[in-house]
């Protein structure tokens, strides 16, 4: 410390600086590396691969093809069936989570029913129960029902349960004015209608939250697709991804491009809903 | 129809979902998978009741003894790696930068980006031979780099690397929300009082965060303990087992071996450590937070 004493204000405050921001762009390289490695490769044709030292030359973007690999992963190599696949569950998905945490939600928040809170203790506590407890009973009850191999194995239980969804929406109903449902009572609405027309609007922020959130992760799940389906076109884009390592280990330009495929939405919808997200994280995790 | 019997009637159709929900796939696996565990089932036989076998199978086999070895290991790896990194990221962005939002964006996107094609890009760069990782370090003077995902050593670091790459940035987010509430003054009385830099980290920010840090702590320790997609894309659980940690071993035993009977006592061994680490981590919250 005796150093930065002896030293000028202003010099110290610039030192301070050079260090802050040596952190900061040190440690974004270190994020953005993987993400441009992956895009150089996937721009590469397949002999420039194996070169050493390895070139940072996207060489693909100087031929008469520059996409030639993307339209072999999307065409040949069926990856625009996964990606269907895993867009159309992810949708539902969220939706199903949307549709169910709105619901339970506000009943917890503004409903009054016996037990309720017994209910609430018991939806969050049966959260914290790792899913590896819970998958072999899940993969046996999804056989007995004869969803193995069909979307509805990954989309009807979004549409019952979400202990995340139910928390961050029961918090955001409660913190919304008592006084709105009670002028619409005095103005004979039904409990019903005023969920539906006064407080459901005015959550809108909170259910893009959940929605994109629930995207996300349904996007990105693994488990339960790689148990509950088999047909090669039914599967989703990472076990899509997972079938190529397995297929053609060494077509790391095909296999870049189609990770670069899986990125993009997802890289998107993070550009676009930037601010829910991180609210949905934050809110729903800080006041845990 | 009273206004209270309609407000009951439409919380039960609301909670229905949920009701049904959290039977049908939370409290009826919950107990299906504790009765499991005391049986010996191989998905395609009959299952035949075994007392604590289970148990005491997993206890005595040094394959599951290696897997508790390597969770431990992950999860130290993982938990400190990831929390400290994370600490040291969100107090620099705290200072008030005029771009810390891009780099805040910037760190956060791992954490929701494709976990399996990122994690595939980082198997090419870790590649033993054209890996662009070993090139580099033989461009830095290193003459032997390790073979990474295809040494018994490094596998499991390497996982643990990736993933608290992956996952940094989402305990950086909590722990700047935790800093944000601290009130500025308190920064300004402590300079007036001759601290420096370094005396007001471990003098004020650190007390004041202590909530968000056992929180943060708590959600990492869940976290480090499920680990599957990268371990999956990644290694496999190899080579030779070297990268396989209890949840992974829990997929491998139900749905590659299909020794259902014995999964179900590892996912049930694994839930109690797990509990036991929240109740230590609760113990030591309420010696040590400010509230």
């Amino acid at each position: 410390m005796s150093d930065a004493m002896v030293m000028p204000s202003s010099r110290r405050k610039t030192a301070t600086l050079v260090m802050l921001y040596t952190v900061l762009v040190g440690y974004s390289l270190i994020t953005l590396a993987p993400f441009i490695w992956m895009l150089i490769t996937s721009f590469k044709a397949p002999s420039d691969v194996f070169k050493i030292p390895p070139s940072f030359v996207p060489t693909m973007l100087f031929t008469d093809e520059p996409f030639a690999n993307y339209t072999e992963v999307w065409t040949k190599r069926s990856f625009v069936t996964f990606f269907l696949n895993s867009a159309w569950v992810a949708f539902m998905a969220s939706l199903g989570q949307v549709f169910a945490t709105s619901l339970a939600g506000y009943a917890f928040a503004r409903l009054e029913l016996p037990g309720k809170n017994v209910l609430f203790a018991v939806v969050l506590a049966t959260a914290f129960v790792p899913v590896e407890v819970t998958i072999i009973p899940e993969f046996l009850i999804m056989r007995w029902l004869g969803w193995i191999d069909t979307f509805a194995s990954l989309i009807v239980p979004s549409f019952l349960v979400g202990a995340f969804g139910t928390f961050m929406l029961r918090e955001y109903f409660a913190s919304l004015p008592r006084d709105y449902g009670d002028a619409a009572y005095v103005d004979g609405a039904s409990p019903f209608q005023i969920f539906y027309m006064v407080y459901l609007p005015l959550a809108q922020p909170a259910l893009v939250s959940v929605f994109v959130i629930a995207f996300i992760n349904n996007w990105n799940e693994l488990l339960r697709p790689l148990l509950f389906l088999n047909s090669p076109d039914k599967l989703t884009v990472p076990l899509g991804l997972m079938s190529f390592v397995n297929q053609y280990e060494a077509s790391w330009t095909l296999l870049m491009a189609g990770s670069v495929i899986s990125t993009v939405p997802l890289i998107l919808i993070y550009i676009l809903t930037q601010r829910y997200i991180l609210q949905g994280f934050v809110g729903g995790g800080v006041k845990g | 129809m009273t206004h209270r019997r309609r407000v009951m009637i439409t919380a039960l159709v609301f909670l229905l979902p949920t009701i049904v929900g959290t039977l049908i796939f939370r409290l009826i696996p919950i107990g299906w998978s504790f009765v499991l565990s005391f049986y010996q089932w191989k998905v395609f036989d009959t299952a035949t009741f075994v007392g604590w076998d289970n148990y005491a199978h997993i206890f005595r086999s040094p394959i599951s003894l290696g897997v508790f070895v390597n969770s431990a290991v992950f999860s130290l790896i993982y938990v400190v790696g990831s929390v400290v990194l994370a600490l040291v990221l969100a107090v620099v962005l705290n200072n008030g930068l005029r771009s810390s939002a891009f780099f805040r964006g910037a760190f956060f996107m791992p954490f929701i980006t494709a976990t399996v094609a990122i994690t595939l890009a980082w198997r090419w760069i870790f590649s033993t031979r054209f890996g662009v990782l070993n090139n580099i370090l033989m461009g830095l003077g290193v003459d032997n780099p390790p073979a990474w995902l295809a040494d018994p050593t490094w596998a499991l670091p390497a996982v643990a690397l990736v993933s608290i790459w992956k996952d940094v940035g989402f305990y950086m987010i909590l722990l700047l929300a935790g800093l944000q509430t601290i009130d500025p003054t308190l920064y300004q009385a402590a300079r007036v009082d001759g601290a420096g830099p370094v005396q007001r980290f471990w003098k004020v920010t650190v007390p004041l965060l202590t909530r968000s840090l056992f929180f943060v702590l708590i959600i990492a320790i869940v976290r480090s303990t499920q680990t599957f997609e990268i371990t999956y894309a990644l290694t496999n659980g190899g080579p030779n087992g070297a990268s396989t940690t209890l949840a992974f071993f829990v997929y491998q035993k139900a749905f590659v071996d299909f020794d259902v009977g014995y999964a179900a006592a590892l996912s049930y061994i694994m839930c109690v450590i797990l509990g036991l680490l929240t109740l230590v981590n609760f113990y030591f919250r309420r010696r040590w937070v400010h509230e």
